[in-house]
Protein backbone atom coordinates (compact mmCIF):
# COMPACT_ATOMS: atom_id res chain seq x y z
CA UNK A 1 0.00 0.00 0.00
CA UNK A 2 2.48 2.61 1.09
CA UNK A 3 5.19 0.91 -0.89
CA UNK A 4 4.89 2.56 -4.26
CA UNK A 5 8.53 3.49 -4.10
CA UNK A 6 10.77 2.14 -6.85
CA UNK A 7 12.30 -0.12 -4.23
CA UNK A 8 9.20 -2.17 -3.77
CA UNK A 9 9.90 -4.57 -6.64
CA UNK A 10 13.58 -4.97 -6.16
CA UNK A 11 15.24 -8.30 -5.63
CA UNK A 12 17.23 -9.11 -2.57
CA UNK A 13 20.08 -11.60 -2.61
CA UNK A 14 19.83 -14.07 0.21
CA UNK A 15 22.96 -15.88 1.28
CA UNK A 16 22.16 -19.14 3.03
CA UNK A 17 24.58 -20.70 5.41
CA UNK A 18 24.08 -24.08 7.02
CA UNK A 19 24.36 -24.40 10.75
CA UNK A 20 23.81 -27.28 13.15
CA UNK A 21 22.97 -30.45 11.25
CA UNK A 22 21.55 -28.67 8.22
CA UNK A 23 23.00 -29.93 4.93
CA UNK A 24 25.06 -27.51 2.88
CA UNK A 25 23.30 -26.22 -0.20
CA UNK A 26 24.93 -26.53 -3.61
CA UNK A 27 23.82 -23.05 -4.39
CA UNK A 28 24.12 -20.75 -1.42
CA UNK A 29 22.81 -17.49 -2.89
CA UNK A 30 19.30 -16.88 -4.07
CA UNK A 31 17.37 -13.90 -5.25
CA UNK A 32 14.01 -13.12 -3.79
CA UNK A 33 11.64 -10.23 -4.27
CA UNK A 34 11.85 -7.80 -1.38
CA UNK A 35 8.08 -7.71 -1.20
CA UNK A 36 7.93 -11.37 -0.17
CA UNK A 37 7.48 -12.44 3.38
CA UNK A 38 10.22 -14.19 5.28
CA UNK A 39 7.91 -17.21 5.30
CA UNK A 40 8.73 -17.67 1.61
CA UNK A 41 12.41 -18.11 2.44
CA UNK A 42 11.52 -20.73 5.03
CA UNK A 43 9.13 -22.52 2.66
CA UNK A 44 11.72 -22.55 -0.06
CA UNK A 45 14.33 -24.02 2.24
CA UNK A 46 11.95 -26.64 3.56
CA UNK A 47 11.32 -27.80 0.02
CA UNK A 48 14.99 -27.74 -0.91
CA UNK A 49 16.05 -29.66 2.15
CA UNK A 50 12.98 -31.90 2.41
CA UNK A 51 12.50 -30.96 6.02
CA UNK A 52 9.26 -30.16 7.74
CA UNK A 53 10.67 -27.89 10.36
CA UNK A 54 13.62 -25.59 10.09
CA UNK A 55 15.06 -22.79 12.12
CA UNK A 56 16.13 -19.91 9.94
CA UNK A 57 18.17 -17.12 11.47
CA UNK A 58 19.18 -13.75 10.14
CA UNK A 59 22.87 -12.99 10.53
CA UNK A 60 23.12 -15.95 12.88
CA UNK A 61 21.40 -13.66 15.33
CA UNK A 62 17.63 -13.96 15.51
CA UNK A 63 14.74 -15.63 13.79
CA UNK A 64 12.25 -13.08 12.50
CA UNK A 65 8.58 -13.90 12.48
CA UNK A 66 7.43 -15.30 9.15
CA UNK A 67 5.26 -12.31 8.28
CA UNK A 68 8.12 -9.87 8.14
CA UNK A 69 8.99 -8.61 4.68
CA UNK A 70 12.36 -9.43 3.19
CA UNK A 71 12.73 -5.74 2.31
CA UNK A 72 12.27 -4.67 5.91
CA UNK A 73 14.82 -7.18 7.11
CA UNK A 74 17.24 -6.05 4.46
CA UNK A 75 16.76 -2.37 5.03
CA UNK A 76 17.38 -2.68 8.69
CA UNK A 77 20.94 -3.43 7.54
CA UNK A 78 20.66 -7.11 8.07
CA UNK A 79 22.52 -9.34 5.71
CA UNK A 80 20.58 -12.52 5.33
CA UNK B 1 0.62 5.43 38.56
CA UNK B 2 3.31 5.50 35.93
CA UNK B 3 2.35 5.06 32.29
CA UNK B 4 4.31 1.81 32.15
CA UNK B 5 2.23 0.38 34.97
CA UNK B 6 -0.93 1.20 33.06
CA UNK B 7 0.52 -0.54 30.06
CA UNK B 8 1.38 -3.65 32.05
CA UNK B 9 -1.94 -3.76 33.85
CA UNK B 10 -3.94 -3.24 30.67
CA UNK B 11 -6.29 -6.12 29.92
CA UNK B 12 -9.14 -6.96 27.60
CA UNK B 13 -12.27 -8.78 28.73
CA UNK B 14 -12.80 -11.72 26.41
CA UNK B 15 -15.87 -13.80 25.90
CA UNK B 16 -14.73 -17.04 24.38
CA UNK B 17 -17.05 -19.48 22.69
CA UNK B 18 -16.32 -22.95 21.47
CA UNK B 19 -16.80 -23.23 17.71
CA UNK B 20 -20.12 -24.92 17.05
CA UNK B 21 -18.61 -27.65 14.89
CA UNK B 22 -16.68 -28.87 17.92
CA UNK B 23 -19.51 -28.96 20.40
CA UNK B 24 -20.36 -32.56 21.26
CA UNK B 25 -22.15 -31.95 24.53
CA UNK B 26 -25.73 -31.06 25.34
CA UNK B 27 -26.33 -28.40 26.45
CA UNK B 28 -23.34 -26.69 24.77
CA UNK B 29 -20.78 -25.26 27.21
CA UNK B 30 -21.43 -21.65 28.24
CA UNK B 31 -18.99 -19.04 26.96
CA UNK B 32 -15.92 -18.39 29.06
CA UNK B 33 -15.31 -14.90 30.38
CA UNK B 34 -11.67 -14.17 30.92
CA UNK B 35 -9.45 -11.11 31.31
CA UNK B 36 -6.57 -11.24 28.84
CA UNK B 37 -3.49 -9.09 29.51
CA UNK B 38 -2.75 -6.70 26.67
CA UNK B 39 0.95 -7.51 26.63
CA UNK B 40 0.20 -11.24 26.72
CA UNK B 41 -0.38 -13.71 23.92
CA UNK B 42 -3.47 -15.80 23.20
CA UNK B 43 -1.85 -19.26 23.55
CA UNK B 44 -0.94 -18.36 27.12
CA UNK B 45 -4.65 -18.48 27.92
CA UNK B 46 -4.95 -22.11 26.83
CA UNK B 47 -4.38 -23.58 30.32
CA UNK B 48 -7.44 -21.64 31.48
CA UNK B 49 -9.53 -22.18 28.36
CA UNK B 50 -9.01 -25.91 27.95
CA UNK B 51 -10.55 -27.11 31.23
CA UNK B 52 -13.66 -25.07 30.54
CA UNK B 53 -14.39 -26.67 27.18
CA UNK B 54 -12.55 -29.97 27.60
CA UNK B 55 -15.71 -31.93 28.41
CA UNK B 56 -17.51 -30.88 25.27
CA UNK B 57 -14.81 -31.79 22.77
CA UNK B 58 -14.85 -34.62 20.27
CA UNK B 59 -12.11 -37.24 20.72
CA UNK B 60 -8.76 -36.46 19.13
CA UNK B 61 -5.64 -34.39 19.60
CA UNK B 62 -5.96 -30.70 20.46
CA UNK B 63 -4.36 -27.89 18.54
CA UNK B 64 -5.83 -24.70 19.92
CA UNK B 65 -6.40 -21.54 17.91
CA UNK B 66 -8.69 -18.54 18.10
CA UNK B 67 -10.68 -16.59 15.59
CA UNK B 68 -12.52 -13.28 15.56
CA UNK B 69 -15.41 -13.04 13.10
CA UNK B 70 -13.89 -15.92 11.18
CA UNK B 71 -10.38 -14.43 10.97
CA UNK B 72 -7.81 -16.77 12.55
CA UNK B 73 -5.76 -14.77 15.05
CA UNK B 74 -2.00 -14.71 14.78
CA UNK B 75 -0.69 -15.91 18.09
CA UNK B 76 2.64 -14.10 18.00
CA UNK B 77 0.95 -10.69 17.95
CA UNK B 78 0.29 -9.41 21.49
CA UNK B 79 -3.37 -9.71 22.44
CA UNK B 80 -3.76 -5.95 22.95
CA UNK B 81 -2.43 -5.24 19.48
CA UNK B 82 -4.84 -7.75 17.94
CA UNK B 83 -7.70 -6.02 19.72
CA UNK B 84 -6.64 -2.52 18.67
CA UNK B 85 -6.19 -3.67 15.10
CA UNK B 86 -9.27 -5.80 14.56
CA UNK B 87 -11.69 -3.91 16.76
CA UNK B 88 -11.35 -0.24 15.76
CA UNK B 89 -14.52 0.47 17.67
CA UNK B 90 -13.67 -1.30 20.93
CA UNK B 91 -16.24 -3.92 21.87
CA UNK B 92 -16.27 -5.25 25.37
CA UNK B 93 -16.28 -8.09 25.96
CA UNK B 94 -14.41 -9.04 22.84
CA UNK B 95 -16.11 -12.09 21.35
CA UNK B 96 -13.64 -14.72 20.26
CA UNK B 97 -14.16 -18.26 19.12
CA UNK B 98 -11.84 -21.02 20.20
CA UNK B 99 -11.07 -24.07 18.10
CA UNK B 100 -9.38 -27.26 19.22
CA UNK B 101 -9.35 -28.97 15.82
CA UNK B 102 -8.60 -28.12 12.22
CA UNK B 103 -5.61 -25.82 12.68
CA UNK B 104 -5.49 -23.47 9.66
CA UNK B 105 -1.81 -24.04 8.93
CA UNK B 106 -2.08 -22.21 5.62
CA UNK B 107 -2.76 -19.00 7.56
CA UNK B 108 -1.20 -19.49 10.96
CA UNK B 109 2.29 -20.60 11.91
CA UNK B 110 2.18 -23.67 14.11
CA UNK B 111 2.48 -22.89 17.78
CA UNK B 112 3.87 -25.26 20.37
CA UNK B 113 2.02 -23.77 23.31
CA UNK B 114 3.86 -21.69 25.85
CA UNK B 115 7.31 -22.75 24.63
CA UNK B 116 6.48 -21.59 21.14
CA UNK B 117 5.39 -18.20 22.42
CA UNK B 118 8.49 -17.90 24.57
CA UNK B 119 10.70 -18.75 21.61
CA UNK B 120 8.96 -16.11 19.52
CA UNK B 121 9.24 -13.55 22.32
CA UNK B 122 12.96 -14.12 22.82
CA UNK B 123 13.53 -13.89 19.08
CA UNK B 124 11.70 -10.59 18.93
CA UNK B 125 13.81 -9.39 21.82
CA UNK B 126 16.93 -10.42 19.91
CA UNK B 127 15.67 -8.68 16.81
CA UNK B 128 15.11 -5.52 18.82
CA UNK B 129 18.59 -5.81 20.30
CA UNK B 130 20.00 -6.19 16.81
CA UNK B 131 18.27 -3.03 15.68
CA UNK B 132 19.37 -1.07 18.74
CA UNK B 133 22.92 -2.35 19.18
CA UNK B 134 23.79 -3.96 15.87
CA UNK B 135 24.12 -7.34 17.58
CA UNK B 136 22.24 -9.37 20.11
CA UNK B 137 25.05 -10.17 22.49
CA UNK B 138 23.18 -8.78 25.45
CA UNK B 139 20.34 -11.25 24.94
CA UNK B 140 22.61 -14.15 24.01
CA UNK B 141 24.77 -13.58 27.06
CA UNK B 142 21.82 -13.69 29.39
CA UNK B 143 21.90 -16.68 31.68
CA UNK B 144 19.25 -19.34 31.25
CA UNK B 145 17.72 -18.48 34.60
CA UNK B 146 17.61 -14.76 33.86
CA UNK B 147 16.01 -15.48 30.54
CA UNK B 148 13.30 -17.61 32.09
CA UNK B 149 12.82 -15.05 34.85
CA UNK B 150 12.32 -12.39 32.19
CA UNK B 151 9.78 -14.57 30.43
CA UNK B 152 7.98 -15.38 33.67
CA UNK B 153 7.69 -11.70 34.48
CA UNK B 154 6.00 -11.08 31.13
CA UNK B 155 3.70 -14.07 31.59
CA UNK B 156 2.71 -12.91 35.05
CA UNK B 157 2.54 -9.24 34.13
CA UNK B 158 5.02 -8.50 36.90
CA UNK B 159 6.54 -5.16 35.94
CA UNK B 160 8.82 -4.96 38.96
CA UNK B 161 10.41 -8.34 38.27
CA UNK B 162 10.70 -7.43 34.61
CA UNK B 163 12.51 -4.19 35.35
CA UNK B 164 14.90 -6.03 37.66
CA UNK B 165 15.92 -8.61 35.07
CA UNK B 166 15.83 -6.39 32.03
CA UNK B 167 18.37 -4.06 33.65
CA UNK B 168 20.87 -6.78 32.83
CA UNK B 169 20.18 -6.29 29.15
CA UNK B 170 21.57 -2.76 29.44
CA UNK B 171 19.36 -1.38 26.72
CA UNK B 172 19.46 2.05 28.31
CA UNK B 173 16.65 4.53 28.11
CA UNK B 174 16.02 6.83 25.23
CA UNK B 175 16.70 10.33 26.41
CA UNK B 176 13.35 11.81 27.26
CA UNK B 177 13.45 15.07 25.38
CA UNK B 178 10.50 16.45 27.23
CA UNK B 179 12.02 16.01 30.68
CA UNK B 180 15.39 17.27 29.57
CA UNK B 181 13.87 20.32 28.03
CA UNK B 182 11.62 21.05 30.99
CA UNK B 183 14.55 20.83 33.36
CA UNK B 184 16.78 23.03 31.32
CA UNK B 185 14.03 25.59 31.13
CA UNK B 186 13.35 25.56 34.83
CA UNK B 187 17.02 25.61 35.73
CA UNK B 188 17.70 28.38 33.26
CA UNK B 189 21.00 26.76 32.49
CA UNK B 190 22.24 25.94 29.03
CA UNK B 191 23.80 22.59 29.64
CA UNK B 192 24.02 21.88 33.31
CA UNK B 193 25.87 18.78 34.34
CA UNK B 194 22.77 17.45 36.04
CA UNK B 195 20.99 17.21 32.72
CA UNK B 196 23.75 15.33 31.03
CA UNK B 197 24.06 12.95 33.96
CA UNK B 198 20.43 12.05 33.77
CA UNK B 199 20.59 11.33 30.10
CA UNK B 200 24.04 9.85 30.39
CA UNK B 201 22.94 6.24 30.01
CA UNK B 202 23.49 4.46 26.76
CA UNK B 203 20.90 6.03 24.55
CA UNK B 204 20.14 5.00 21.09
CA UNK B 205 18.81 6.55 17.96
CA UNK B 206 17.25 3.46 16.38
CA UNK B 207 13.91 2.33 17.63
CA UNK B 208 12.43 -1.06 16.74
CA UNK B 209 8.87 -0.57 15.54
CA UNK B 210 6.20 -2.94 14.33
CA UNK B 211 3.61 -0.99 12.41
CA UNK B 212 0.27 -2.46 11.41
CA UNK B 213 -1.48 -0.52 8.68
CA UNK B 214 -5.10 -0.96 7.66
CA UNK B 215 -6.26 0.91 4.61
CA UNK B 216 -9.80 1.48 3.47
CA UNK B 217 -11.03 3.06 0.28
CA UNK B 218 -14.41 3.97 1.69
CA UNK B 219 -14.53 6.92 3.96
CA UNK B 220 -15.63 6.32 7.48
CA UNK B 221 -16.32 8.99 10.04
CA UNK B 222 -17.41 6.74 12.82
CA UNK B 223 -15.08 4.01 13.92
CA UNK B 224 -17.92 1.54 14.04
CA UNK B 225 -18.25 2.03 10.30
CA UNK B 226 -14.65 1.10 9.71
CA UNK B 227 -14.51 -1.82 7.32
CA UNK B 228 -14.15 -5.21 8.92
CA UNK B 229 -10.87 -6.98 8.45
CA UNK B 230 -11.59 -10.47 7.21
CA UNK B 231 -8.20 -11.24 5.74
CA UNK B 232 -4.64 -10.68 6.93
CA UNK B 233 -3.69 -9.50 3.45
CA UNK B 234 -5.59 -6.31 4.19
CA UNK B 235 -3.06 -5.38 6.82
CA UNK B 236 0.41 -4.18 5.91
CA UNK B 237 2.91 -5.31 8.46
CA UNK B 238 5.84 -2.94 8.47
CA UNK B 239 8.95 -3.59 10.50
CA UNK B 240 11.24 -0.69 10.02
CA UNK B 241 13.37 0.91 12.67
CA UNK B 242 12.80 4.59 13.26
CA UNK B 243 15.88 6.78 13.34
CA UNK B 244 15.43 9.46 15.92
CA UNK B 245 16.67 12.73 14.49
CA UNK B 246 17.39 15.61 16.73
CA UNK B 247 17.02 19.15 15.72
CA UNK B 248 17.86 22.16 17.78
CA UNK B 249 14.81 23.44 19.60
CA UNK B 250 12.44 20.77 18.31
CA UNK B 251 11.19 17.46 19.54
CA UNK B 252 11.27 14.41 17.40
CA UNK B 253 7.59 13.65 17.71
CA UNK B 254 5.41 10.60 17.25
CA UNK B 255 4.18 12.32 14.10
CA UNK B 256 7.76 12.56 12.81
CA UNK B 257 8.18 8.85 13.43
CA UNK B 258 4.99 7.98 11.55
CA UNK B 259 6.10 10.29 8.77
CA UNK B 260 9.38 8.43 8.51
CA UNK B 261 7.57 5.09 8.41
CA UNK B 262 4.86 6.11 5.97
CA UNK B 263 6.29 8.91 3.82
CA UNK B 264 3.64 8.22 1.18
CA UNK B 265 0.86 9.71 3.27
CA UNK B 266 2.64 12.99 3.68
CA UNK B 267 3.24 15.48 0.95
CA UNK B 268 6.86 15.62 -0.13
CA UNK B 269 7.26 19.31 0.39
CA UNK B 270 6.26 19.31 3.99
CA UNK B 271 8.31 16.22 4.55
CA UNK B 272 11.41 18.25 3.81
CA UNK B 273 10.59 21.40 5.62
CA UNK B 274 7.91 21.65 8.22
CA UNK B 275 8.13 25.40 8.55
CA UNK B 276 7.41 26.00 4.91
CA UNK B 277 4.26 23.95 5.10
CA UNK B 278 3.05 25.95 8.02
CA UNK B 279 2.45 28.87 5.71
CA UNK B 280 0.36 26.71 3.46
CA UNK B 281 -2.28 25.88 5.98
CA UNK B 282 -5.42 24.86 4.22
CA UNK B 283 -8.76 24.44 5.84
CA UNK B 284 -8.81 20.70 5.94
CA UNK B 285 -11.73 19.47 7.94
CA UNK B 286 -10.27 16.05 8.48
CA UNK B 287 -7.75 17.02 11.08
CA UNK B 288 -5.29 14.19 11.47
CA UNK B 289 -4.60 15.11 15.06
CA UNK B 290 -5.87 12.12 16.88
CA UNK B 291 -6.75 13.81 20.08
CA UNK B 292 -10.03 12.36 21.22
CA UNK B 293 -8.29 9.64 23.21
CA UNK B 294 -10.08 9.09 26.48
CA UNK B 295 -6.99 8.04 28.37
CA UNK B 296 -5.59 11.46 28.96
CA UNK B 297 -3.62 10.21 31.91
CA UNK B 298 -1.19 8.28 29.77
CA UNK B 299 -0.31 11.17 27.54
CA UNK B 300 0.13 13.05 30.79
CA UNK B 301 3.21 15.16 30.96
CA UNK B 302 3.44 15.96 27.29
CA UNK B 303 -0.06 17.27 27.03
CA UNK B 304 0.34 20.93 27.78
CA UNK B 305 2.98 21.43 25.14
CA UNK B 306 1.15 19.71 22.36
CA UNK B 307 -1.89 21.77 21.73
CA UNK B 308 -0.49 24.75 19.96
CA UNK B 309 1.52 22.61 17.57
CA UNK B 310 -1.57 20.79 16.51
CA UNK B 311 -2.42 22.83 13.47
CA UNK B 312 1.11 22.69 12.19
CA UNK B 313 0.76 19.01 11.48
CA UNK B 314 -2.49 19.30 9.64
CA UNK B 315 -1.29 20.27 6.18
CA UNK B 316 1.41 17.63 6.22
CA UNK B 317 -1.10 15.08 5.03
CA UNK B 318 -1.87 15.10 1.41
CA UNK B 319 -5.59 14.72 1.17
CA UNK B 320 -5.47 13.17 -2.28
CA UNK B 321 -3.35 10.14 -1.45
CA UNK B 322 -4.03 8.78 1.99
CA UNK B 323 -5.22 10.18 5.21
CA UNK B 324 -4.44 9.06 8.71
CA UNK B 325 -7.74 8.27 10.38
CA UNK B 326 -6.56 6.72 13.57
CA UNK B 327 -3.38 5.83 15.35
CA UNK B 328 -3.55 3.55 18.32
CA UNK B 329 -0.98 2.29 20.79
CA UNK B 330 -2.10 0.17 23.74
CA UNK B 331 -5.67 1.21 23.12
CA UNK B 332 -4.98 4.91 23.42
CA UNK B 333 -4.93 7.45 20.65
CA UNK B 334 -1.90 9.55 21.45
CA UNK B 335 -1.51 12.96 19.87
CA UNK B 336 1.07 13.09 17.13
CA UNK B 337 2.90 15.94 18.82
CA UNK B 338 4.04 13.89 21.78
CA UNK B 339 7.82 13.48 21.89
CA UNK B 340 8.62 10.11 20.37
CA UNK B 341 11.10 9.41 23.16
CA UNK B 342 8.27 9.53 25.68
CA UNK B 343 6.19 7.17 23.58
CA UNK B 344 9.05 4.72 23.24
CA UNK B 345 10.09 4.76 26.88
CA UNK B 346 6.58 4.35 28.19
CA UNK B 347 4.59 2.48 25.59
CA UNK B 348 6.99 -0.08 24.20
CA UNK B 349 6.21 -3.74 24.67
CA UNK B 350 8.40 -5.90 26.90
CA UNK B 351 10.28 -7.25 23.87
CA UNK B 352 11.42 -3.66 23.18
CA UNK B 353 9.28 -3.22 20.10
CA UNK B 354 6.82 -0.38 19.82
CA UNK B 355 3.63 -1.75 18.24
CA UNK B 356 1.59 0.91 16.43
CA UNK B 357 -1.77 0.37 14.75
CA UNK B 358 -2.69 2.81 12.03
CA UNK B 359 -5.89 3.17 10.04
CA UNK B 360 -5.68 4.99 6.74
CA UNK B 361 -8.24 6.21 4.32
CA UNK B 362 -6.77 5.56 0.91
CA UNK B 363 -7.93 7.39 -2.19
CA UNK B 364 -9.53 4.99 -4.59
CA UNK B 365 -7.34 5.93 -7.54
CA UNK B 366 -4.17 4.94 -5.73
CA UNK B 367 -5.54 1.80 -4.25
CA UNK B 368 -4.46 -1.37 -5.90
Amino acid sequence: MASDSPNSDRKIVVHLRATGDAPILKQAKFKISGAEKFAKVIDFLCRQLHRETLFVYVNSAFSPNPDELVNDLYEAKFWL
Amino acid sequence: MEAREYVWKGAIPLQIQLHESEVTALPPPPPLLILAPRIGYLPLLIPRVKPHFGGALPPGADTVWFDYNGLPLKWFIPTGVLFDLLCPEPKRPWNLTVHFRGYPSNILVPCEGEDGVKWSFINSLKEAAYIINGNCKNVMNMSQSDQSELWQSVMNGDLEAYQQVSLKLKFGVLEDEYIVKKNSISLRSKESSADTDMAGQAKTGRIPVRLYVCGATEDFDELEDAPEIDNWDKISYINRPVEVHKEEGKYFTLGDAVKALLPAIFTDKSFIDEDVSKTEVEDDKNAPCVSQGDNQDVSGSAEDRTEKNCEAVEPLFSSNTAELKLLRIHGIEPQLEIPFSWVVNNLMHPEHFLHICVFLKVARANHR
